[in-house]
């Protein structure tokens, strides 16, 4: 499996706080990586770096063979993002606009985009609402739109952030389904979350991580294997729940 | 910076904000409607009290109540004065001026022609409500009219006695105007207008900074924003564009206003001159100039307020945080507001937004000098680049762009 995601000893400190601490994992084309932790575990921090918002204290990742700190434009253009559970449209654009504003961001050339939307639009059975302002659509409308959004430039690699976080369980059920999606397109995905069930009936392999480290990581399988057959909740708690 | 990514969100942000009624409504619409209207109570009110004010009534007490009184009352000592009117005697003076039945009460002493002929003053007593503004109004014109007749007797008493009336004239004041024909300004517009630029420039970009960065990180629109292949500075300067366009546009909205306002009711500008004239002249060199330099200064506030917008958790911090501009903008506004052209020192153009208010006062008055100018113009194009990368400053720092 070609690995287009790596991360080496990802560090990031905000002044004294180490928020995430010497993090390496790496992630295959089409593979789901489930980063699993805690409120403030460091999940969002480390997506954050992957998607360069944020420049990382020390180490380095690479993504689709560019690097984070040097290259972060060309990673830019190879990611799709889709962080919380907010849809995190403009409200007084339509669904179409949303979507083209981020395709010619990145620098998708006009006839390029029209026909993705379209394809998308259609993708996504947004047709109907593809030309309505998007504070006019329904919840599940805008998490389509998000959805279309998130790949309007057919990124190689998509980074979730808790993305079912505040979401009843039909919205929930269509992020996991965009997901799957994705992967069967072959991108190669991390994916944070702090449910266990859904770690576990997405991802390909999980890292565990808590107060900035990667305490353990594997498949679910291979992390049962590797604590004598527990359950990854237990796993988990073993791990990450050592104040309670 | 990418020129492409920065007209991109220009675009997208200009078309997002003329979308929102709210924001059209209260920086296009308001300015448009209300100032026309301000300035019609404003002027009608002004143009109202002035014609009270002129039109008196008077009665006399019924003890001075004669027709020798009356008679030198009307027929002699407010001869030329049509816009007052002689009501009934009254009574009770003080009730009658309460009940606003008259606004004076005149009493005379009943023996003044005696007096008079004897050249010994009589005793003209005028009962008024002090409190009243009307009644404190048409009390100079009274007087006016009072010593105008004590000066025609006096006259009269002189040349009786065979001496020429100059001689209570012994210096004789000629004013002569140094200034140019058109110099001079309008003294109402040297007023207020800095004062209002200032503050409409400090406020008038607000509803789009709050929104364009404050409020994209409240909807969640931020983060996906900042992993497209537009860099940092790009879509900054994309937003900065929009603020200062919004800001500009709520200023000739503003403006558009006072001018409709002006033409509807020109009293209202004209009363500070004493109802002079609205007309004044700006050298074009000078006017240009002026421009320029509120430019700058619109182009400075837009990026203080995106640096703000930054900084803010929120939606509403950001609100807070803003509102906070239109007290820094009036402090030297009104602190200049009574200056004259001729007050201004060359420090004031060093100074951020003192040197705008201190270019246009300067402008407005006709008094111009252009060193002054061109200082104020150089200090506010550094001021821009200044503000400009604190707002740079502030877009790239993580523990700012990130507070949330």
């Amino acid at each position: 499996m070609k690995i287009l995601l790596e991360t080496r000893h990802l560090t990031k400190h905000f002044g004294e706080i180490a928020a995430v601490e010497g993090i390496s994992f790496s992630v295959g084309r089409g593979e789901v990586y489930g980063l699993l932790g805690e409120n403030g575990a460091g999940k969002t921090t480390t997506l954050r770096m992957l998607a360069t918002m944020l420049q990382p204290t020390s180490g380095s990742a690479t993504l689709a063979g560019y690097d984070l700190v040097t290259q972060p434009e060309q990673v830019r253009s190879r990611i799709g993002i889709l962080f919380g559970g907010d849809s995190g449209l403009y409200d007084r654009l339509t669904a179409a606009e949303n979507i083209a504003y981020f395709g010619r961001l990145n620098n998708m050339e006009e006839a390029q985009l029209e026909e993705r939307i379209r394809e998308l639009a259609r993708i996504f059975d947004m047709e109907e609402y593809i030309d309505r302002r998007a504070g006019k659509l329904s919840k599940g409308m805008k998490q389509k739109v998000a959805f279309a959004r998130s790949i309007v430039h057919n990124p190689d690699i998509m980074l979730f952030d808790e993305p079912t976080s505040g979401l009843d369980v039909g919205a929930t059920r269509n992020v996991h389904e965009f997901i799957m999606d994705c992967r069967e397109q072959g991108k190669t995905i991390v994916f944070s979350s702090h449910t266990m069930s859904e770690v576990e009936k997405l991802c390909d392999r999980i890292g565990i991580i808590h107060k900035g480290r990667l305490v353990a990581q594997n498949s679910v399988a291979g992390l049962r294997e590797e604590f004598q057959g527990k359950n990854l909740e237990d796993i988990f708690v073993e791990l990450a729940g050592d104040e309670r | 910076m990418n020129f492409r990514h920065v007209w991109i969100v220009f675009k997208k942000e200009v078309k997002d904000i003329a979308r929102d009624r709210r924001t059209l409504f209260t920086n296009l619409l308001i300015p448009i409607v209300l100032m026309p209207l301000l300035f019609t109570f404003l002027g009608g009110g002004m143009e109202k009290m002035e014609e009270d004010i002129e039109n008196i009534s008077i009665a006399l007490t019924a003890e001075s109540d004669t027709a020798e009184i009356r008679e030198l009352l009307e027929k002699q000592v407010f001869a030329d004065f049509p816009n007052i009117q002689f009501k009934e005697s009254v009574e009770n003076p003080s009730e009658a001026i309460l009940q606003k039945e008259v606004r004076f009460v005149l009493e005379v002493e009943n023996d003044f022609a005696d007096l008079l002929a004897r050249g010994e003053p009589y005793t003209l007593t005028i009962h008024y409500d002090q409190s009243d503004t009307k009644a404190a109004g048409s009390m100079g014109i009274l007087n006016q009219a009072i010593q105008s007749y004590s000066r025609q007797l006096v006259q009269q008493r002189l040349t009786d006695l065979n001496i020429d009336p100059q001689i209570l004239e012994p210096v004789k004041v000629v004013q002569v105007n140094a200034a140019e024909e058109n110099k001079g300004g309008n003294l109402m517009l040297m007023m207020m207008l800095p004062l209002i630029i200032s503050i409409l420039i400090a406020v008038g970009g607000i509803p789009a900074a709050t929104d364009l960065v404050a409020g994209e990180k409240e909807r969640a629109t931020f983060e996906p924003l900042l992993t497209t292949q537009a860099g940092r500075l790009s879509i900054l300067i994309g937003k900065y564009l929009t603020v200062a366009l919004f800001s500009f546009v709520s200023i000739i909205a503003q403006l558009t206003g006072m001018t409709i306002g002006g033409i509807i009711s020109p009293s209202f500008f004209t009363m500070a001159d004493g109802g002079g004239s609205m007309s004044f002249f700006i050298p074009p060199g000078a006017l240009l100039i002026s421009i320029l330099i509120i430019i700058a200064l619109g182009m400075v506030f837009a990026a203080i307020q995106l640096a703000i917008s930054t900084f803010a958790r929120s939606f509403k911090e950001a609100q807070t945080y803003l509102s906070f501009l239109t007290f820094i903008a009036m402090v030297p506004g009104y602190a200049t507001m009574m200056m004259q052209p001729e007050d201004l020192r060359p420090l004031m153009f060093f100074v951020p937004l003192l040197n705008a208010i201190a270019s246009l006062k300067m402008s407005l008055g006709g008094v111009i000098n252009y060193a002054y100018l061109g200082i104020g113009l150089a200090t506010s194009v550094v001021y821009v680049i200044l503000s400009l990368m604190l707002a740079a400053w502030m877009f790239n720092k993580e523990k700012y762009l990130f507070r949330n």
